[in-house]
């Protein structure tokens, strides 16, 4: 699958910046804070190298800007104008949805009884059922792992998950030949060392 | 494993006696007779089985909507053969759509074409007046014989077919799913794809906390041009497009501490900003120092 490189870079100049602030501030750390600090910085990387920022970066970056110790590095990464958008943007997403789906609901309330009255209510399918149920729970599912997806219809969280999937395969791309070029800088020097 | 918790799942709600629901969601896709909507998903069938009782209508129209609703499957090339279609008696009177989006307007086109068609058919419902754009927010849909013609399930046959269309679009992207058919089973290997994706960032991140003592990650050492296998190894990694579904990650424990002292050595400098693909020839000492260690 084709990952763009222009992503990649950008991706990987933003991690490297962020790893560099983290390693400035503390001394003595264990491998899973490491790991911790890694993830953290490759997510924000990834939210941010994005020119158009869609709903699952925004949620990304404004989960990381919860915890106080990480406001200073997304400060730094994304820059001080970014910072205060997300906040305002993901709360009016979500009363933005909450009052979309109360008005569906109060609207599909009204309109049921009307529909009743008038037409016979369709048969109950077994194998209807059956799937609709399927695919309620598999959307379900999907919302949670988007970040940001709980407040979305599935019109857009379609969207947001294909463009999800395409960055999160730049992440790996990223991420893995790093690990085999730190990797195979090892066996070389443990060569030129024995 | 899959099928099986498939069966499982099926059983257990085969119990539970249906309750109808008014599908104004995705899963209103399903409300379609089991036929047209396995035909909608299912768009590899050859021309000639998509027989008329899929689009009962239009006659005359047919081959039209034959072609057109297997082109959103194939790339963009093919939709200039589409457009070049022998058209009867009307005329594409749309500006050309945006090509970034063929898929959607495709739908909107073919609606379009549906209207221009003279046939008596039951009285259409025009939403609104269109507008061409990247997201057509108005699309104007008629009824076709044997369908309801309220508004509410016309915008939801509109909706539907959107959200048909954006389906389509992730199963050409993720690998494998282009012979599934059925709405459920996709999304299955649309959240197992992301799932994997997520497991293999949480493990490539532990495996470089492993490997690196600090998390100073510096790569000038990587660029010195005397190198050339480094640079093999990690180019091509980096630039030609990899299949993910091979590499899954090799539980092979956490990698011991290197004992490379060269790390140490770049640690003492504060370098300026690299991109992977530049070169920094300005004089580095540490990549002078590991230039002169590889020359051994």
């Amino acid at each position: 699958m084709y990952t763009s490189s222009k992503l990649k870079r950008e991706f990987y100049k933003k991690w490297v910046k962020g790893l560099q602030i983290c390693c400035s501030s503390k001394k003595k750390m264990d491998i899973l804070e490491r790991k911790k600090k890694i993830r953290l910085c490759a997510d924000i990387a990834l939210a941010s190298a994005k020119n158009v920022t869609t709903s699952w970066s925004i949620a990304l970056i404004y989960e990381a800007q919860k915890d106080d110790e990480n406001k200073i590095l997304v400060d730094n990464l994304i820059g001080p104008e970014l910072r205060l958008k997300p906040q305002n943007t993901t709360r009016q997403m979500i009363a933005c949805h909450k009052r979309v789906r109360s008005n569906k609901i109060l609207k599909k309330s009204r309109h049921v009884g009307q529909r009743m009255r008038k037409k016979c209510p369709p048969k109950p399918n077994l194998a209807t059922y059956i799937a609709k149920t399927l695919v309620k729970k598999r959307t379900r599912l999907l919302k949670t792992l988007v970040p940001g997806g709980e407040s979305m219809d599935e019109y857009s969280l379609i969207k947001e998950a294909l463009d999800y999937i395409l960055s999160l395969r730049v992440q790996v791309d990223v991420m893995k030949s790093l690990v085999n070029a730190t990797e195979v800088l090892n066996q070389s020097d443990s060569k030129i060392f024995e | 494993m899959e099928t099986f918790q498939f069966g499982e799942e099926i059983q257990s709600l085969m119990s539970v006696v249906p309750p109808p629901e008014a599908g104004n969601s995705f899963t209103a896709l399903l409300e379609l007779p089991a036929n047209q909507a396995v035909k909608l998903l299912h768009d590899e069938t050859a021309p000639n089985t998509l027989s008329s009782s899929v689009f009962p209508v239009m006659e005359t129209d047919n081959s039209l909507e034959m072609t057109s609703s297997i082109v959103p499957n194939s790339s963009p090339n093919n939709f200039n053969l589409v457009k070049e279609e022998p058209i009867d008696s009307e005329s594409l009177r749309n500006s050309s759509p945006n090509p970034s989006d063929p898929i959607i307007s495709k739908s909107t086109k073919r609606k379009e074409r549906e209207k221009n068609v003279k046939s008596s058919m039951k009285k259409s419902k025009h939403v609104s007046n269109e507008d061409e754009g990247e997201e057509l927010p108005y699309v104007h849909v008629r009824a076709r014989r044997g369908q309801a013609t309220d508004s509410h399930s016309l915008a939801e046959r509109a909706r539907r077919e959107k959200i048909n269309a954006r389906m389509k679009l992730l199963q050409e992207l993720v690998p494998g799913c282009n012979k599934i058919s059925g709405t459920a089973m996709v999304l299955d290997e649309i959240i197992n794809h992301v799932q994997s994706l997520q497991r293999q960032v949480e493990f490539l991140s532990m495996r470089l906390a492993a490997v690196h003592p600090n998390i100073d990650i510096n790569l000038d050492n990587i660029f010195s041009a005397e190198s050339g296998s480094l640079m093999e190894c990690s180019f091509p990694a980096m630039v030609t497009p990899q299949p993910l579904s091979h590499q899954l990650w090799q539980p092979d424990g956490l990698t011991p501490q290197p004992l490379w002292g060269v790390e140490d050595m770049n640690t003492n400098f504060i370098t300026p900003e690299n991109s992977l693909l530049s070169y920094d020839s300005s004089g580095n000492s540490a990549e002078n120092g590991i230039m002169k260690t590889w020359e051994f």
